[in-house]
């Protein structure tokens, strides 16, 4: 169980103060997949960044298993919408990053990125250079290399943001594949609406100026997803309707 | 691929080896073009000497002739390799310590604090003025030469690194960060690797400075090496085994240069690669 309790963030640029946060609560169950969604500036990839420690939060707490957060989490994979492999490093050096700084012996750390490797399917190419794979290929050896460490959660900021529809599609059964194989709690921010139905058990939607949480829907539709068209489902169609509704884009785009 | 039909396949080979040659011609061209350029030149400096006198430019002829009298007589090669051993400690030295400091200003805020002043202090410094300093502490042997060579290129080194470790993109550190990386291991394991390209480019640039420092520290200092042959040459008006020195220098320059390509396409190959992907 995560909790977050009562977090604010707030920052200085250039001299005017963004308040990006403000009180977020919310629970996180332990194998969930919980979605963060809302517009551009709405706080959700800040907030998924102080669950993993990358940024510190101003006030409020984030309690782990009974265990406040200080720091960078050990327990969380982190996968980035700029995906940020090293391109001097071959791809399973890549996936072996997260081992090298929890000081694993080497062959054990090798055959714990192939076995990652070989969960999205990339285990043929783990001796290639980075640059040599596909968007959609590098963005699976992200999902490796947080994978590579057992992380007790999982958090996806975006992953599929810079990918073409195509592949998106294609990642997003992979992920939720993994998700139900694992049973790892994962919190996937995304601003796609249908990518956040098809893929979460809860979504959260967040609303900007300040950046706060809007709302909790409970996506009530079975598993596993891909065994049927999520999008045409008419529960699916309403929940999308009601969001986009909520959160006011139709309005903004009419305006 | 496979499911081609078998009837366009020669058409196919027949337009890609069309292209093939064409490019190959065009390449041919290139070469033509340039070799002809060179051999124009050459050409005129050789045509100059009928009417020219021979202490300016000298021509061609006169400095092949003399570039084989001064390696027959073993003064230029013993003037390159104690040049090339100069610049090759100087810039070792330059290396290491530019790089150490740089690093540890890039990435320790007390190393930063510490070290400035005097990296914007001598960065200013017209450093041709410290030779003589150089003299008065080290005498008039090679380790004033070396240690010239090592003033001159060294800031360049310093201030490259540091902008280098500063640089590297949010995403790359954030990668540190989030999968439990301490600083230590971040440096070497993200921070330098991410900053190669910065290195490299004022190691290019500390290489040409090296250069200098090389020259002026063989004329100025006890006549030595490759700087110190063009000093005598000079004295003496003797154009053409001065230009057959500067050539050499040059040759010399060229081919650290071209060391530090070869160290680029060998252990980064990554840095071209990954732009060209980004293309």
């Amino acid at each position: 169980m995560l909790e977050i309790e009562h977090i604010s963030h707030t920052y200085e640029t250039n001299g005017r103060r963004v308040e990006a946060l403000r009180d977020v609560s919310l629970s996180i169950r332990d194998g969930e997949f919980i979605s963060f969604v809302g517009p551009s500036g709405c706080g959700k990839t800040t907030l998924l960044r102080i669950l993993d420690g990358l940024t510190e939060q101003s006030g409020g707490r984030v309690v782990f298993n009974g265990v406040e957060l200080e720091g960078v989490s050990q327990e969380m994979g982190f996968v980035f919408q700029d995906i940020n492999l090293l391109p001097w490093r071959s791809v399973r050096q890549n996936v072996e990053i997260g081992l090298e700084a929890r000081r694993m012996p080497a062959a054990e750390r090798r055959a714990r990125a192939v076995e990652a490797l070989r969960m999205v399917g990339l285990d043929e190419v783990a001796d290639v250079p980075p640059y040599a794979l596909s968007g959609g290929m590098q963005q699976r050896v992200g999902v490796a290399r947080a994978l590579a460490i057992h992380p007790k959660m999982l958090l996806m900021d975006e992953p599929f943001g810079h990918l073409d529809n195509f592949t998106r599609e294609t990642l997003q059964i992979e992920v939720s594949k993994l998700w139900s194989k694992l049973g790892t709690t994962v919190v996937f921010v995304t601003h796609d609406v249908d990518e956040a139905i098809f893929l979460s058990n809860r979504i959260v939607l967040f609303k900007g100026r300040p950046g706060r949480l809007a709302k909790i829907i409970e996506v009530d539709l079975p598993h596993p997803r891909w065994e049927f068209n999520v999008r045409g489902h008419p529960r699916a169609i309403e929940m999308r309707e009601s969001i986009i509704e909520y959160l006011g884009i139709r309005d903004e785009v009419l305006v | 691929m496979s499911q081609a039909g078998t009837a366009d396949l020669p058409a196919a080979l027949d337009a890609g080896d069309r292209a093939r040659r064409r490019k190959a011609t065009a390449a041919w061209r290139g070469e033509l073009l340039r070799i002809g350029a060179i051999a124009v030149v050459l050409g005129l400096w050789q045509l100059s000497g009928l009417f020219m006198n021979p202490i300016f430019i000298s021509t061609p002829l006169a400095v092949l002739k003399a570039f084989v009298q001064s390696i027959a007589d073993g003064s230029l090669p013993s003037a390159f390799v104690s040049s090339l051993l100069e610049m090759v400690i100087g810039l070792a030295i330059a290396t290491l310590a530019g790089f150490g400091i740089g690093i540890a200003m890039g990435r320790v805020r007390i190393a930063e604090k510490l070290f400035d002043p005097f990296v914007n202090f001598f960065n200013a410094t017209p450093t041709i003025a410290l030779l003589p300093l150089m003299e008065i502490w080290f005498g008039t042997d090679i380790r004033a030469r070396v240690a010239f060579i090592v003033v001159i290129c060294i800031w360049t080194i310093v201030i490259n690194a540091v902008s280098g470790v500063r640089n590297v993109r949010r995403g790359y550190a954030d990668v540190g960060t989030a999968f439990g990386l301490g600083p230590l291991a971040a440096t070497t394991k993200i921070f330098i690797p991410a900053a190669m390209p910065f290195f490299l480019a004022g190691m290019r640039v500390a290489l040409a400075q090296a250069t200098v420092g090389m020259i002026l520290g063989g004329q100025e200092v006890g006549e030595s090496g490759l700087g110190g042959l063009t000093e005598n040459y000079g004295s003496f008006f003797q154009t053409d085994y001065l230009i057959a020195a500067i050539i050499t220098s040059t040759g010399l320059a060229m081919m650290l240069f071209g060391l530090l390509k070869l160290f680029q396409y060998r252990f980064c190959p990554w840095i071209a690669a990954s732009a060209a992907a980004r293309r």
